[in-house]
């Protein structure tokens, strides 16, 4: 996903809208009216986001008193920025990118990790015989250099004589070429070019030891200092919402292929069935859903530093993160 | 005051008024840095690595002018095919538009699909984006012709070349410069513009791709730096052009001489 949009918020801005947040109205207000809600997300809509549509379908979010509204993000939408802001109240987004942006003064926090292991991979040909990053010796690597994962792999995993270039979206380059790779998520990059006819492998990022907590729910410090009632809701609202979403995610596929026909309905079938070891991975599932610990935030920060991304001491990984919204008895 | 005072003069204090307002309402709002960062510490990210910046730019310079001479001697090769047939210009001009009209975001990765990844595909790119002002400027300058002066090539038997070498040639170089100018600011634009869709190889980046990573990992003080180099090279080089046309211009164009 491109992110080259930092502008647009800081227009914004200029244009003096950044004073313009909305007074806090309390979480159920007393004659019974919903309390609005915006949620920000970080791309078209999509299986990524199958749990918070289950919630609004199911009417999740209504039964805790909320008129929540799901924004469509896009290489347009700077999501943390408008978050931080307070133009949304909630978003979706990476672990690493909120540690980023809270370097840069944007005081968000994450209250639900949907996603323990990251879904980023990279795609390469079954027939090119790779078994690990180290084998990726003499590839052609689409990814955006600059971002976490791709510093962390290109510093720790890969081969000195990798070429990278750019990733433009699409998989054409490599339905081209046998010995091109390419960054993506494993539950979508890889349907799309099996569709058309290669055999993709799935390298996954976390495996080589980055992994994110993905498409996490956040609000801004503010927020969740002054209305805890209200992110506890929504938090709460969203774990049923996934819950159900992976258990059948038929009806709310359907909803999201109305939303945003591009994604068809098999694609999303196949997202949300390869998201599912994703969201409670092996050897977790009697975990409660969606937590977070202080340890892999941490882990998370330090391996940013590590690899140049994130400059020492710019950002405390404890505060990035709060884990006191997630329902306290949801194993799974 | 002295001539170089005088046109330098008011766009340095128009910039210190902008860096002054900046400022100022970094002091007064105190913007967080993913808003807007101050001007010092844009500053302090452009001193961190100047030689980074530097070799950034001096790449995408190398793309962008380029791009800019393929498209003044190309568009000018067009116009004066233009300008001798009107069947021709007609049947061919319409298709000269979509160069103007073309979404270069939807093009690009294609241009790179087919060219491959590195210089060649960042310069088509440029050369699309930088190529129809020149054109439009050569066709015009080559067909609006003084009429009193077509009389008198036609009364003196003229050859076609003779009218095209004497008479249009000369009569076009003004506007092929208006044309030029035009087209140095879009070629940096249009070689950033590649520059995101393709790279030149691992080690090698320029203006876009930082302006890509930047934007990436989120460092809006290095991304301004970078955006401002940009703009610095897009003014560097229609500098260039305008200095070259105004030479042209002053030797064979001024009456005086």
């Amino acid at each position: 996903m491109p992110r080259w949009t930092i502008l647009t918020p800081v227009l914004m801005s200029l244009l003096g809208c950044w004073q313009s947040d909305p007074e806090p109205a309390p979480a159920t207000a007393h004659d019974g009216t919903l309390r609005k809600v915006t949620l920000q997300l970080n791309w078209y809509p999509e299986a990524e986001h199958g749990g918070f549509y289950a919630a609004l379908e199911n009417g999740y979010y209504r039964d805790e008193g909320l008129d929540v509204t799901i924004l469509r993000g896009g290489a347009d939408v700077p999501v943390v920025q408008k978050v931080a802001a307070g133009q949304a109240d909630f978003g979706i987004e990476n672990a690493d990118r909120i540690l980023l942006m809270r370097a840069q003064e944007a005081d968000v926090v994450a209250v639900l990790a949907p996603m323990q292991t990251s879904p980023r991979c990279l795609m390469v040909h079954e027939i090119a015989n790779v078994a690990s990053f180290a084998d990726l010796k003499g590839v052609t690597i689409a990814m955006n250099a600059g971002e976490p994962f791709a510093q962390f792999l290109l510093k720790k995993s890969l081969p000195n004589d990798v070429q990278v270039v750019p990733y433009t979206g699409g998989v054409s380059h490599f339905l081209r070429d046998d010995k091109h790779a390419q960054q993506g998520y494993s539950f979508s990059e890889p349907f799309l070019a099996e569709e058309q006819g290669t055999d993709p492998k799935v390298l996954l990022v976390a495996e080589a030891g980055f992994n994110p907590y993905t498409s996490c729910l956040f609000t801004r410090d503010e927020l969740a200092d002054e209305e805890p009632s209200l992110v506890r809701k929504m938090v709460s609202a969203s774990v049923k919402g996934w819950k159900d979403y992976l258990a059948s995610p038929n009806a709310t596929n359907a909803a999201i292929h109305n939303l945003n026909p591009e994604m068809s309905l098999d694609i999303l079938a196949f997202g949300a069935e390869a998201m599912r070891p994703l969201c409670s991975p092996e050897g977790q599932e009697s975990q409660p859903f969606g937590r977070m610990t202080a340890e892999r935030w941490q882990n998370l920060a330090q391996q940013m530093i590590d690899t140049g991304v994130l400059e020492p001491k710019t950002v405390d990984p404890a505060k990035a993160f709060r884990a006191e919204f997630l329902p306290s008895d949801s194993p799974e | 005051m002295s001539k170089l005072a005088k046109t330098s003069l008011p766009p340095i204090a128009a910039l210190l008024l902008v860096v002054a307002a900046w400022q100022a309402c970094e002091r007064m709002f105190d913007p967080p840095k993913y808003l807007l960062p101050s001007p010092l510490e844009v500053v302090s990210a452009i001193l961190k690595d100047p030689g980074k910046l530097v070799r950034a730019t001096w790449r995408t310079a190398i793309a962008a002018v380029a791009a800019l001479a393929i498209s003044i001697v190309a568009g000018t090769l067009t116009g004066l095919l233009f300008s001798q047939s009107a069947l021709l210009r007609r049947s061919l001009y319409p298709y000269a538009i979509f160069l103007q009209t073309v979404p270069i975001i939807a093009v690009a990765p294609l241009i790179v699909l087919w060219l491959g990844y590195g210089t060649a595909s960042i310069v088509t790119v440029a050369v699309i984006i930088s190529l129809f002002p020149v054109i439009t400027a050569a066709t015009a300058g080559l067909t609006h012709l003084d009429p009193l002066l077509v009389d008198f090539f036609t009364l003196h038997h003229a050859s076609r070349w003779q009218t095209l070498w004497k008479l249009r040639l000369p009569t076009a170089v003004p506007s092929i410069i208006t044309g030029a100018k035009t087209s140095s600011g879009l070629a940096v634009i249009g070689a950033i513009v590649g520059e995101f869709f393709t790279g030149y190889g691992t080690n090698d980046y320029g203006l876009g791709f930082l302006i890509r990573v930047t934007a990436d990992q989120s460092r809006t003080a290095e991304l301004f730096a970078a955006v401002l180099a940009s703009t610095a090279l897009g003014v560097m080089i229609f500098a260039a052009v305008s200095s070259a046309g105004a030479v042209i211009l002053n030797r064979w164009y001024d009456p005086a001489h």
